[in-house]
């Protein structure tokens, strides 16, 4: 009986545990950034599953830079509606051109938007980034209000890892670009630690 | 204060006068190469007693969905199978893979990742979609409480023009429009337009009417 509350005790207090606790500040290396920093996604159709809170939804998603340097991100379903189509433009700034009344919900439009912003790489376009190590990794901070953006690289600055939003002590979502072709990536995959949802993109060779 | 009442006045005026221009060429709005149908009711007669005579259909399909603001297209191409009265399945094959088949009440999709079944009677949207599918291809669909028609006619084809009206089909659609073959009142042609200026077009090519289809097609 101890044993189990020592250990009850030990879980609890894992669960606290911050996620960035051990980064540890480190020297600016702006080659090193400037080599990993996410680059604007080329224009693309992807294949889009979403799953949230024990939901499944299907449908295409339309990465397209615009002339003028904004982004738009436009999701349909496989027969054509379109559920959301929002902009993005150079400075950050968002935009809903449309969205359907199911969706048109704040909790629901800011959760997208920032999932796309991580996605799209908006946070990182300043150009001021704080460097922190962890183990074999060097992740690269922009802070914004409460959060705090990351891209996340290897010690040799070989490859971008990861995307992720994080609050001062918990990982809340991170975004990934498996397999190649970025940055027209054949995947992409976006996972809330937060709460249930994980979005996959896989992109559409257009004949 | 006055000069403002002014203003608002003059502004008033013009989009009177501007509406009063322009009203002849709404009235009058039509598609080119068609024209309009006088006797409706007997082109729902002929319509549905004609439609009636089609028990299945299989086809090929070509969808295009067009982002008009953002200068970009898609298209999608499978094939089409109905079954009188209410079995419909839409394969698309290329260049993403997604199925969707109606069987009755129920209903199957399924994507890449996952397959889902769904009681259409549980969800009002998937009732309405199921509904109008069924009732375009049956040649009930002049019949429905969905939507008011017009109908036009040139040489080879029927057009309807359908404008939604319920408040949920009008979020999704401005107009759908068929376009039936005079030959054999089958639909060539469906194309939805959305509120935003979007449109999705599916083209029906190589269509087989009655002909033997397994029921095993329509299995969820």
């Amino acid at each position: 009986m101890r044993c189990l509350l020592f250990s009850s005790f030990l879980a609890g207090l894992m669960s606290c545990a911050s996620d960035y606790r051990n980064l540890q500040v480190s020297p600016a290396d702006h080659g090193c950034a400037e080599k990993t920093v996410p680059r604007v996604l080329a224009t693309s159709w992807y294949n889009a599953s979403v799953d949230v809170m024990g939901r499944h939804l299907s449908g295409l998603l339309l990465v397209k830079n615009m002339p003028d340097s904004s982004q738009r991100v436009v999701f349909t379903n496989e027969a054509g509606i379109t559920f959301f189509d929002f902009g993005f433009s150079r400075q950050g700034d968002f935009k809903v051109y449309n969205v359907i009344a199911q969706l048109n919900k704040k909790p629901v439009i800011q959760t997208l938007r920032k999932d796309f912003e991580l996605v799209l790489g908006i946070p990182f376009r300043k150009g001021h980034y704080n460097r922190y190590v962890f183990g074999e990794e060097i992740y690269f901070g922009v802070k914004q209000k409460k959060e705090t953006a990351y891209f996340i690289t290897n010690k040799d600055c070989a490859s971008l890892h990861r995307l992720e939003w994080g609050s001062a002590r918990k990982r809340k979502v991170s975004v990934q670009f498996p397999g190649t072709g970025y940055p027209a990536p054949d995947q992409i995959e976006l996972l809330h630690f937060t709460f249930n949802m994980q979005i996959k993109l896989s992109r559409i060779h257009k004949e | 204060m006055y000069r403002s009442q002014e203003s608002h006045s003059r502004k008033y005026r013009w989009i009177v006068t501007a509406c009063f221009l322009l009203s002849p060429m709404l009235t009058f709005a039509q598609y080119e190469g068609y024209k309009s149908i006088a006797d409706i009711s007997s082109f729902k007669k002929e319509f549905q007693r004609e439609s009636a005579e089609v028990l299945s259909i299989q086809s090929s399909f070509t969808q295009e969905k067009v982002l008009t603001a953002l200068t970009e297209k898609i298209t999608s191409s499978g094939k089409f199978w109905f079954k009188r009265s209410n079995k419909v399945r839409i394969e698309y094959v290329k260049p993403f893979t997604y199925l969707m088949v109606m069987n009755g009440d129920k209903m199957m999709v399924r994507d890449n990742q996952k397959e889902n079944r769904v009681n259409v009677k549980s969800n009002k949207l998937f009732q309405q979609v199921n509904r109008i599918m069924i009732d375009c291809v049956q040649g009930t669909i002049l019949d429905s409480k969905d939507f008011t028609t017009r109908v036009f006619e040139n040489d080879r084809t029927y057009l309807l023009e359908m404008t939604p009206v319920s408040k949920l089909l009008r979020e999704f659609f401005q107009t759908i429009v068929l376009k039936v073959d005079k030959k054999d009142y089958s639909v060539n042609l469906i194309e939805m337009n959305e509120p935003s200026g979007d449109t999705t077009s599916i083209l029906f090519t190589d269509k087989k009417l009655n002909t033997q289809i397994s029921d095993a097609v329509f299995t969820l």
